[in-house]
């Protein structure tokens, strides 16, 4: 097990600064939106867990790839890190999502393509991680999260596109034909640092996660040693 | 390539065979697929007005629910008395099986389909012999065995087995269950190919994609 990036300590430290900087610019310096009202300042971290949500299924499926070309469980740790992170934050993102949605839709939920998608990932990554309890065998384990994740990670865009093309009600706020919802600067600024500092956030905990994951593969592999010394060779018993 | 094909007919070949001399899972998929249409006889208060909407939903909810029963299965026989070990050194490349597979869990899932059709027909008094019908359902099944047949091959290797598949494999259905409902809602409502074209085109992309993607990743699903 490497010892400890002298980098993690200063970025982890820098996570929390820009955390609660964006905190404070969606309280103090972002604008009220004229016709949503305060509840719009939801927005700011629901885009970003979104964004970090989507983020991290493309690492969980890269990682993935890594490992089934390199079978270095290096990025099975990595991989596997990342869904769990990416869980939480598409549970931020849809929590938050419903917050908004209740006084602007009128409904707590909708079946809205955007909505839709990001729940049904929420539910590939929680099969990920069960199918991970399923296996004892670290080698296997990791085959199968990497196949698992790199087929969902091919499914979530159809997902998308076929709910999309039922119908939307989901502001299009970038790229759109029509902005729904007009930003103003601060509104981009305090929405821009907010997705730095989620964005930097979910490296930070990525990092920790898989050194976490790494550590514990050591102790198994010491505990596995010291059951051979012990009982020599016969562990099962 | 030759040698690749003949193989896999031959092991198609082999659990149609296997699964013919004792017809459980046939008779457990049929069974259920006409237990689940009562349930939803009842549970949905299918009247005349509302049935021709909902028969496209509810057929293709009982078709998927009875071929998990059949997915579950599809690599059961080999488990016993290290027949998998053989089946790997039988084959020139470990992607053969999971074609093999594949046809075999289409094919079971086709025969399903074949026969829960006419049934539907007969106990709502309702003609669904219509061809563009049955493409949406073919291109639907094909979807489902290829994403379930990589799957399965997974799921029959972990602890929770059977518990596990449908948990895995539904999320990742979801495109190809929308596509179906919605095309085959289309043709029942007797609407022309031009109002659910893009429906059978993302059933199709669906389909290649994942077949595609599966003979690929699946020699590391037997690779011991």
């Amino acid at each position: 097990m490497s010892s400890k990036n002298k980098l993690l300590t200063p970025l982890t430290l820098l996570s929390v600064v820009i955390l609660l900087a964006a905190f404070a610019m969606v309280i103090f310096y972002a604008p009220v939106e004229l016709t949503m009202g305060l509840v719009q300042k939801v927005f700011y971290f629901h885009m970003s867990a979104a964004w970090v949500g989507m983020l991290a299924f493309l690492v969980a499926a890269v990682a993935g790839g890594l490992y089934l070309g390199r079978q270095d469980l290096k990025y099975d740790r990595v991989s596997a890190s990342s869904v769990e992170i990416g869980l939480v934050f598409t549970a931020i993102a849809n929590f938050t999502g419903m917050i908004w949605a209740k006084p602007i839709w009128n409904t707590w939920w909708t079946w809205d393509p955007r909505l839709t998608t990001m729940t049904i990932m929420a539910f590939t990554y929680i099969a990920y991680l069960l199918l991970r309890r399923g296996m004892d065998d670290p080698s296997r384990r990791a085959r199968f999260g990497a196949i698992y994740a790199l087929v969902g990670f091919a499914s979530v865009p159809l997902t998308f596109f076929s709910s999309r093309l039922l119908r939307t009600i989901h502001p299009t706020i970038f790229g759109g034909s029509s902005a729904d919802m007009a930003m103003t600067g601060q509104m981009y600024q305090t929405m821009a640092v907010s997705l730095v500092a989620f964005t930097l956030l979910f490296a930070v905990l990525l990092w920790h996660r898989s050194r976490l994951a790494a550590g514990q593969a050591h102790l198994a592999e010491l505990q596995a040693a010291q059951d051979e010394a012990l009982f020599g060779g016969d562990s099962d018993e | 390539m030759k040698n690749w094909l003949k193989t896999a007919l031959t092991l198609v070949w082999k659990d149609l065979v296997q699964e013919w001399r004792s017809r459980d899972m046939l008779t457990a998929m049929l069974s259920f697929a006409v237990l689940t249409l009562f349930i939803f006889n009842y549970a949905m208060e299918l009247n005349p007005a509302s049935r021709s909407e909902a028969a496209a939903g509810i057929i293709w909810v009982v078709i998927v629910f009875a071929g998990t029963l059949g997915l579950n299965r599809s690599f059961t026989a080999e488990q016993d008395q290290g027949c998998f070990d053989a089946l790997v050194m039988a084959v020139p490349e470990l992607s053969v099986i999971y074609v093999a597979k594949l046809i075999t869990n289409l094919l079971v899932m086709l025969f399903l389909t074949v026969l829960v059709i006419p049934i539907y027909s007969l106990l709502y008094n309702q003609s669904l012999f219509m061809p563009m019908l049955w493409l949406v359902l073919l291109l639907g099944a094909w979807g489902y065995s290829a994403t379930g047949t990589l799957i399965a091959g997974m799921t029959v290797q972990t602890r929770m087995r059977d518990l596990l598949l449908p948990i895995l494999l539904f999320p990742l259905l979801m495109p190809v269950n929308m596509a179906v409902v919605k095309a085959a809602g289309a043709v029942l409502a007797g609407s022309a190919l031009s109002g659910y074209a893009s429906w059978v085109n993302l059933l199709l992309v669906y389909d290649i994609i994942m077949t595609v993607l599966s003979i690929l990743v699946f020699e590391y699903v037997i690779q011991e």
